[in-house]
């Protein structure tokens, strides 16, 4: 389940995501925990992320935020995501400081948000680093394509559906803020970033 | 996942579906290829279908099992974890799964967009086997070993079409060069993708034990990840 740790893109574009999650573990402190990742949630949305989820309940562009507040549960994974490092700062301080007891996870590039922790005074503990993607390659979409459907790590934001968006904003069926958030919606945890797509989605819509 | 006779063959649905396991038929309406549906409900959810056309079933095994690797907010009954069901590095702070000294893998298999036959997940979880590595227990996909030493899978789900799935195990580090080796190896045989993550604990010092190995040898990595803060409670001692 490594459902943030392989999004593909530039630097430059990857310096505009930061991804967060919170979760308990089954072994050590889940029990009695639920509550906990409704405070996680409510802290994360006073630092302006584009996206939240609950991966238990699903993301805010589905469920909207009600639902995704009220129905934490012990197995939560609560998530927000962030599209600059003062956001990510700050929301990351007031998680240190609540101690709520689940581990919190930073995604993003290493040296920003190593960076960052710095600057509010924690350090890294562990690492999930990506070597990338191996074997049969040639199977895969085109490398535009992937820079946004793997910003949902569980694969559920179709490629068919992004030239699905591509082509409808071309022809004014929608707006790419509206494309931007239909990509959204099948991602069920809440990482995908809108803002990054609607730029992501500009550059398809310009060269094609 | 069935889709009615009361289809009015919209194509909504089409472009909805990760696998691309869905078209028009000849008679107008959407049908779903059963071999590349990997069960996961995308369409369902997502689609709006105007006629409400699609209709969930209850699968029974070994079928069941396309479900469990692609339904991400069901938890796994073996784990209690949502998702693919492994918490691998996120509760490193408190568990202390990942020791100084040691190297966790994870292949993510099928990902990204391509998906897989659990036999190619068999074929590499053989060749990994061949090395002596343990399979991380609390994983679905090791619930499903008929051999943990080997990494035979259960004959019955070789077959089956899964979204992805992920074969963990944790190494010494001194192993790192000859485990990488064996997933070159395997990665040139299997019919389909994995995206390749290793988890570490960070030195004391704020060094990475794995970076200056990938760095020497010139093996490329993201220059992202995932990055543990350390502020669960109670923090692993180790």
């Amino acid at each position: 389940m490594t459902h943030t740790l392989h999004r593909s893109g530039t630097q430059e574009s990857l310096s505009r995501d930061y991804p967060i999650l919170v979760i308990a573990a089954q072994s050590v402190n889940a029990k009695d925990s639920g509550p906990q990742f409704k405070k996680a949630l409510e802290i994360i949305l006073k630092h302006n992320p584009v996206n939240v989820g609950d991966m238990r309940t699903g993301n805010y562009f589905r469920k909207g935020l009600k639902p995704v507040l009220n129905n934490t549960k012990d197995n939560s994974i609560a998530h927000g995501v962030f599209t600059n490092k003062k956001d990510l700062e700050e929301c990351l301080k007031e998680l240190a400081d609540a101690k709520l007891g689940p581990s919190v996870v930073a995604t993003g590039l290493f040296s920003e948000v190593w960076d960052s922790l710095k600057k509010i005074g924690l350090k890294p503990h562990s690492v999930n680093i990506s070597l990338g993607v191996w074997g049969k390659k040639e199977l895969l979409p085109d490398q535009e394509i992937l820079d946004i459907t793997t910003m949902c790590g569980h694969h559920c934001v179709s490629p068919l559906l992004v030239k699905k968006m591509v082509s409808d904003v071309k022809r004014d069926k929608t707006s790419i803020e509206e494309a931007s958030r239909e990509l959204a919606k099948p991602c069920v945890c809440g990482v995908f970033n809108t803002l990054r797509a609607e730029k992501l989605l500009e550059n398809l819509i310009n060269r094609s | 996942m069935i889709i009615t006779e009361s289809c009015v063959g919209c194509t909504r649905c089409v472009p909805y579906c990760p696998a691309g396991a869905i078209s028009l038929g000849k008679d107008k309406k959407a049908h779903i290829d059963r071999h590349k549906c990997i069960e996961c409900a995308v369409c369902f959810n997502n689609a709006g279908c105007p006629v409400n056309s699609f209709q969930l079933e209850e699968l029974e095994f070994p079928r069941s099992v396309r479900e469990v690797f692609a339904t991400v907010y069901k938890a796994h009954k073996d784990t209690n974890v949502p998702g693919r069901g492994t918490e691998e590095m996120k509760t490193n702070d408190v568990t202390g799964r990942f020791r100084p000294g040691m190297v966790g893998f994870s292949c993510d298999m099928g990902r990204p967009g391509v998906g897989l036959e659990l036999k190619d997940a068999e074929k590499l979880c053989m060749a990994l086997a061949k090395h002596g590595v343990e399979f991380e227990p609390l994983n679905p996909l090791t619930s499903l070993m008929s051999d943990k030493k080997t990494g035979k899978l259960r004959d019955d789900v070789l077959g089956e079409r899964v979204h992805s799935c992920i074969p963990e195990f944790t190494i010494n580090e001194e192993r790192f060069p000859e485990v990488l080796e064996a997933l070159k190896e395997v990665s040139k045989e299997i019919n389909t993708v994995f995206s390749l993550g290793l988890c570490v604990k960070i030195n004391e010092d704020g060094s990475v034990p794995i970076m200056k190995y990938l760095d020497d040898n010139k093996i490329p990595y993201y220059p992202g990840g995932k990055t543990n803060i350390g502020i669960g409670v109670p923090l692993a001692k180790f």
